[in-house]
């Protein structure tokens, strides 16, 4: 017979263990849909409704689908049923009128291209995040299973995150690099070699955050020096090209 | 956390200031410079990985 002590502790370790998309299914749909619903709005709908010459009514009904974003988030947990209709049908219906009553912001000489992509993905976020949420917290009597949650068998160490969080954000910094270039061919090189190297970036943080749990394959401080010596040769030789080219300029 | 990983690190630093570096002189059209730091930039991080993956090989 299961010792019930034991049990409550293994639920307890399992449920303190939930992940990101486990808790963000606790908040609810129409709740998940909001921010990329603001985002959405914030770049499509608001732009066309108080771009020049649309009515006043565009403003007012660009309002109304702001506030069916915010109000489903409330009417959700009180009634669940009504959350995400509110939401989907609310920023969607009222998004439609402010594009019908100012159609002149939506022709192409006044739509840049950057936020028309910027746009598309707004809304695409809207509707993953409103058809497809992260599922709530399974109630304990949908379980089919007797007994207590299965233990994992190890843990991921702590602090993996912050590895990953350091790289995305170098990623993320350099995005922000040359961006005042007029010619396009060479401005769409400049976000490729970016783009690139923020991917690298990110595969090199994931790599050392890697390197640090495999205890049983951990290699020995000679291994560790003889496989990154050529890279290290590389460096030096590019170091000492840079030096040469410096001293030759002068 | 052992040195090589603290040395690791520091690589990945350095080669996002080569990166950096390197997409800021290619927007400025001075593509030798470009090429030089985004060559430092790369194999930077190649070390980097090197010096900090796992497995014996």
């Amino acid at each position: 017979m299961a010792d019930p002590s034991r049990s409550n502790s293994d639920e307890r370790e399992v449920r303190a263990g939930r992940g990101l998309f486990e808790r963000l299914g606790d908040i609810g749909t129409a709740a998940q849909a909001t921010i990329p619903g603001l985002y959405a709005w914030a770049v499509t709908v608001a732009p066309a409704a108080w771009s020049r010459g649309s009515p006043l009514l565009a403003k007012v009904i660009a309002c109304a689908g702001l506030a069916s974003l915010i109000l489903a988030i409330p009417l959700e947990r009180r009634w669940p049923r009504y959350g995400r209709p509110v939401s989907v049908w609310g920023l969607v219906s009222t998004s439609a009128f402010v594009w019908a009553l100012a159609p002149a912001a939506l022709l192409p000489t006044r739509i840049d291209a950057g936020r028309g992509v910027a746009g598309m993905i707004g809304w695409g976020l809207f509707a993953l995040a409103s058809a497809a949420p992260a599922l709530p917290r399974d109630g304990d009597d949908s379980r089919i299973v007797d007994g207590a949650p299965l233990r994992p068998r190890g843990k991921i160490p702590r602090g993996d995150a912050w590895f990953i969080g350091a790289g995305a954000l170098m990623a993320i910094g350099l995005q922000t690099v040359g961006w005042n270039v007029a010619v396009p061919e060479r401005a769409l090189l400049v976000r490729l070699v970016a783009l690139a190297a923020g991917l690298g970036v990110i595969g090199a943080a994931t790599q050392i955050a890697l390197g640090r749990h495999g205890r049983r394959i951990r290699p020995t401080r000679r291994v560790r020096v003889r496989r990154s010596m050529a890279a290290f040769l590389g460096l030096f030789v590019v170091a000492a090209l840079g030096l040469a080219l410096l001293l030759a300029g002068r | 956390m052992h040195a090589f990983d603290v040395v690791a690190g520091l690589l990945v630093v350095l080669a996002v200031v080569a990166f950096a570096v390197g997409s800021s002189a290619l927007a400025r059209a001075e593509d030798i410079h470009a090429l030089y730091w985004l060559v430092v930039g790369v194999v930077s991080m190649r070390a980097a990985v090197q010096l900090a993956r796992p497995g014996a090989a």
